[in-house]
C-alpha cells in the first residue's frame, strides 16, 4: 500500500521507490548558492533539480539545456530539453554560453549521462564492443569529454545497476575526470581519493548485494542506509510528477 | 536595398540547390526547432552522400540514416531523446558501417565550427583530457606559446557547405529570428559557406527594424528561404506548438509502408502535392 509518504509498509522495509531514490538523491547533490546544470537525454537530473528548487530552503541558479535560468516550467517535460524549461527565465543562456562557462571553470555542478561507469568515475557514452565494430552504437561524446574534466563537480546517474553497467574497464573511454557522485536505483557512491565508494545503501538492499552487482571493487564497511525521503522531497516529486507518468516511463526497479 | 522576394523559394526549389555529396549542419537540438521540412524534402529528392554536421542530432539524422541519404557524420550525441532512447536507424547504420562516423564531444564540434567562423585553422577547446576520443580522431595538445607551460587541445576547422535552420521570422530580404534559445544555429550560421532557411512565417522588414538585437542572421548572409508553417514537426517550434509525441510515435513503426505514411503526413506534405 503507497502511504502519504510515498514508501509502502512491507515487514521492515522502506519500499522506497527505485524512481523516488535516484531523484532525491540527485538533488541531494545540490548545494547553496552554486550553479548547477542539467542537460539532454536528462530527466533524472532535470526533476532532481526542479525538486531541489521546490524542496530545499537554499538558493542555487539552475541552468538547463534549454538555455533556461532559473526557470518556473508549468509543468517537467518529458523532452529534458525542451524549451518548456525556458518558461519565465529572465535570460537565455544558449549551448555555446553554458559550455564556456563550464570550460572556464563557473559550472559548480554538471549532471552528465553515462552507459559505463568505472571505478574511476571515467565514462562511456560511446559504444558497447569495439569502437570500430559495435555491437551497441550509443548517443556518443555529448557533453562528458570537456564537461566532466572541466566542472567543479560532476555526478551521474544509471537506471541499472549491474557488471555491465559499473564496470572495472570501460569498454571505451568517452570521459575522464572523475565523476563526484553516481546514483543508481540501489546506491549512492562518491568519489574520495580517486575511487568511486559506496556512500549509502537502499534502505532495501544489502551493502553485499551492492558490492556483489558492482564491476569495479565496493569497500561496504561502515555504510549505511540512505536517510528515507523527508516530506518535503516527497511533497516536491508528487507535485512534479503528479500522475506517476514519469515513473512509469522511467521502468526502474530496485532489481 | 534588395528587391522584396528575391530570395524566396518553394522547399523543393531550396533544397534543389543542394547537390550530393554536400556536408551540411542542421540547426536546433534533438526535438526542437529542427529544419525538417527540409531534411524530409532531401529524402523526397533521393539525395545521396550527405555529411551531416549537428552537435545534438536525434530525427533528423535518424530519418536520413533510415532513407539511406546520409553517409557520413561528425556528431555529438545522437538520440530521440525523451522515453525513445537510442534513435534506431541512425545507430544501425553505424553499426553497419552504412554512415561513417566521426564522434565529437558537443564543444569540440563548436570549437571546429568556431574555428570556420574565426577564419582560422584550428581552434583550441578545454577539457578532453584522459578521453580516447582524439586518439579516434588525431586531435593534438599543443603548448602555450606564451610560455605559461600549459597545454590545450586543438580541433581543425569544420566549414560545412551548408547551414540549414528552422526559425520563427523572416523578412522579405531573407533577416531571421528565432524565439527562445538559439541553440547553435548562431555559430553553425557562421561557419558554413551558404546559409538556407525554413521560416514560419515572414514578416515585414519594419517588424525586425523595431527590435534589430533580436536579428540572429542578417538578410547578407543568407542564400534562400522558404516558409512551411509547421515545418519543425514532429518536433516543437518554440512557442508556436510542442513536440508531436503521437507523430513520433508512428514515424517509429518498423513496417515497410510507415516511412512513406510518415512523409505524407508531414506538414509541408499537402502544400507540395
Amino acid at each position: 500500500m503507497t502511504t502519504r509518504t510515498g514508501t509502502e509498509s512491507r515487514g521492515a522495509a522502506t519500499s522506497w521507490s527505485a524512481f523516488s531514490y535516484m531523484v532525491v538523491n540527485l538533488a541531494r547533490f545540490v548545494r547553496p548558492a552554486e550553479v548547477t546544470f542539467s542537460g539532454v537525454n536528462s530527466s533524472f537530473p532535470m526533476l532532481a533539480c526542479l525538486l531541489a528548487k521546490r524542496a530545499y530552503d537554499f538558493d542555487f541558479t539552475y541552468i538547463n539545456v534549454a538555455g533556461g535560468v532559473d526557470p518556473e516550467p508549468p509543468a517537467a517535460p518529458i523532452s529534458s530539453s525542451d524549451p518548456v524549461l525556458t518558461t519565465r527565465t529572465a535570460s537565455i543562456f544558449d549551448n555555446e554560453d553554458f559550455y564556456d562557462l563550464c570550460c572556464r571553470g563557473g559550472m559548480d555542478l554538471c549532471f552528465l549521462g553515462a552507459a559505463q561507469i568505472d571505478g574511476a568515475g571515467s565514462t562511456n557514452v560511446s559504444v558497447i564492443g569495439d569502437w570500430h565494430a559495435p555491437r551497441v552504437r550509443l548517443p556518443g561524446g555529448g557533453g562528458g569529454a570537456v564537461m566532466l574534466p572541466t566542472a567543479r563537480r560532476a555526478v551521474t546517474w544509471r537506471t541499472e545497476h549491474s557488471t555491465r553497467t559499473l564496470v572495472e574497464r570501460l569498454d571505451f573511454t568517452t570521459a575522464a575526470g572523475g565523476m563526484h557522485g553516481l546514483v543508481t536505483p540501489i546506491a549512492v557512491f562518491v568519489l574520495r581519493d580517486g575511487r568511486l565508494r559506496l556512500d549509502s545503501h537502499h534502505p532495501d538492499v544489502d551493502p553485499a548485494e551492492v558490492a556483489e552487482r558492482t564491476g569495479f571493487a565496493v569497500d561496504t564497511a561502515d555504510v549505511g542506509p540512505t536517510p528515507p525521503p523527508t516530506e518535503r522531497e516527497i511533497g516536491a516529486l508528487s507535485a512534479l510528477d503528479p500522475s506517476g507518468q514519469f515513473a512509469r516511463d522511467a521502468a526502474v526497479d530496485l532489481r | 536595398m534588395t528587391p522584396p522576394d528575391t530570395k524566396r523559394a518553394a522547399l523543393a526549389d531550396l533544397v534543389a540547390m543542394i547537390p550530393d555529396g554536400s556536408s551540411m549542419t542542421l540547426g536546433g537540438s534533438f526535438l526542437h526547432r529542427g529544419p525538417n521540412a527540409v531534411v524530409r524534402e532531401l529524402v523526397r529528392q533521393g539525395k545521396r552522400d550527405l555529411e551531416i554536421i549537428k552537435q545534438s542530432p536525434g530525427y533528423d539524422i535518424d530519418l536520413l540514416c533510415r532513407a539511406g541519404v546520409a553517409t557520413r557524420a561528425r556528431t555529438g550525441i545522437v538520440a530521440m531523446e525523451g522515453n525513445y532512447g537510442l534513435a534506431p536507424w541512425y545507430r544501425k547504420a553505424v553499426e553497419t558501417g552504412a554512415l561513417e562516423l566521426e564522434e565529437h564531444a558537443c564543444a569540440t564540434l563548436t570549437a571546429g565550427l568556431r574555428a570556420s567562423a574565426f577564419g582560422n585553422a584550428f581552434q583550441p577547446c578545454a577539457g578532453i583530457d584522459g578521453s580516447e576520443l582524439p586518439r579516434l580522431n588525431g586531435w593534438v595538445q599543443v603548448e602555450d606559446p606564451y610560455g605559461s607551460g600549459d597545454r590545450v587541445w586543438v580541433i581543425p576547422a569544420i566549414r560545412p557547405d551548408f547551414a540549414i535552420i528552422h526559425v520563427n521570422e523572416v523578412t522579405p530580404e531573407g533577416d531571421c529570428r528565432v524565439t527562445g534559445t538559439s541553440h547553435w544555429d548562431h555559430i553553425m550560421t557562421r561557419a558554413a559557406r551558404r546559409v538556407l532557411v525554413v521560416a514560419e512565417r515572414e514578416v515585414e522588414r519594419s517588424e525586425f527594424q523595431r527590435q534589430p538585437e533580436l536579428t540572429l542572421v542578417p538578410h547578407f548572409m543568407v542564400t534562400a528561404y522558404t516558409v512551411v508553417p509547421g515545418g519543425a514537426w514532429p518536433g516543437s517550434c518554440w512557442p508556436d506548438y510542442p513536440v508531436s509525441y503521437p507523430a513520433i510515435d508512428d514515424y517509429l513503426v518498423d513496417d515497410d509502408d510507415s516511412l512513406r505514411r510518415h512523409l505524407a503526413a508531414a506538414p509541408e506534405a499537402e502544400a507540395r502535392a
